[in-house]
């Protein structure tokens, strides 16, 4: 009953004020009153948002800073999927990858500031996952860089230890997918941006291992480690770019809540 | 410029009765609730109180306090005490004369 009325608040009142309003809810049964105040406060939430005209430059931050976290999300998110699937096809053919890979190092810097852009509405509710959510990719992402400048300067030596270049990409690209699948998991339990992205980006994320198992030849037949590469890919570059679409139509004038993180 | 409660329309009087609550010390919502309908003996719904709350803090008139246990307590600002001074001090006048008028209407 709660969750059903707390969904007929927008999502931005919904990112601020979702605990306490639940935890108010849950601390007397519900009357037909409650209920009725309840749904004319949505109402009148959804109006207030709509009529919100007088931006602070709190307000004006806010929106700033998911506007750039969405259009990185939605660049970094197309051209980390380009960047891998060109790069990978180029070095399984025996074509130079090199352009490719420096377009990935440049699509994980896109996608950490898409974390940080868009980890506003987190921040306050889950501070150390989103923390976690940053870290851990922003540390994958200095890895797979570090792994491309092996691959280009090293080639397959052993570059790191043991480990081969390759090797130090293929790790630094886990953190960066499995962090990120924090953040979604952080967007899904605030109810901020879309959950339906969110869950996409999770759900790439955890589909990883198979994916990562197709790179490295670890699938006998091509076809299939083809499919089982792109799909958990696609999914995660998809995850991204649909959440940065939401947090565009999120940060427009009309729609944003001042003081909503 | 101070911000005034009857721009608040139709919240104004939920809102006053909100700040009248926090005026002694911070309250989360489920408290303010049971303060003012104590203080009033009407009820104030969730969904009134939680707009009103919205527009207090937008407005600077109250802040949200760290929540305990996801329950967030709000207090009032300085600018919100003054403006609650001055609503009650203007609210005590319109008493007075509504009180005066009737004691020399009555025979």
């Amino acid at each position: 009953m709660i969750g059903l009325l707390l969904r007929c608040y927008p999502a931005a009142w919904r990112a601020r004020y979702a605990d306490e309003f639940t935890a108010l809810l849950e601390q007397r049964p519900l009357g037909p009153f409650d209920v009725a105040d309840v749904l004319l406060g949505a109402v009148d939430a959804h109006l207030h948002l709509r009529g919100h005209g007088a931006a602070s430059e709190h307000r004006k931050g806010f929106a700033m800073s998911l506007r750039i976290g969405g259009y990185a999300a939605i660049a970094g998110g197309m051209l980390w999927f380009v960047s891998i699937a060109v790069g990978s096809a180029m070095s399984s053919g025996g074509g130079d990858s090199s352009i490719w890979f420096l377009a990935f190092a440049a699509a994980s810097v896109l996608l950490l500031v898409a974390l940080v852009g868009l980890s506003a509405f987190q921040a306050r509710r889950n501070p150390r996952l989103v923390w976690a959510a940053f870290a851990i990719p922003a540390g994958g992402a200095i890895i797979a860089t570090l792994g491309v400048f092996g691959m280009l300067t090293v080639g397959d030596a052993p570059f790191i230890g043991l480990a081969s270049p390759w090797n130090v990409w293929i790790i630094g690209l886990m953190a960066m997918i499995l962090g990120s699948s924090l953040f979604g998991i952080a967007t899904v339990r605030t109810g901020s941006l879309s959950r339906a992205g969110a869950i996409l980006l999770v759900l790439g994320a955890f589909a990883v291992l198979p994916a990562l198992g197709g790179m490295t030849g670890a699938i006998a037949n091509p076809q299939l480690g083809i499919i089982f590469t792109a799909m958990p890919f696609l999914a995660f570059a998809g995850g991204w770019i649909w959440l940065g679409a939401s947090a565009l139509r999120f940060g427009s004038p009309t729609t944003t809540l001042q003081g909503a993180m | 410029m101070e911000p005034r409660i009857p721009e608040l329309g139709r919240f104004a009087e939920p809102a006053l009765l909100i700040l009248v609550s926090l005026s002694d010390e911070p309250k989360h919502g489920y408290a303010i609730m049971a303060d003012v309908e104590a203080g009033t003996g009407r009820p104030l719904g969730p969904g009134t109180l939680y707009a009103a709350l919205a527009r207090l803090e937008e407005r600077g008139l109250i802040e949200a306090l760290m929540p305990v246990e996801r329950r967030r307590p709000y207090r009032l600002t300085a600018i919100g005490a003054s403006v609650l001074a001055d609503q009650l001090r203007e609210l005590a006048d319109f008493a007075d004369l509504g009180l005066s008028r009737l004691g020399r209407a009555q025979p």
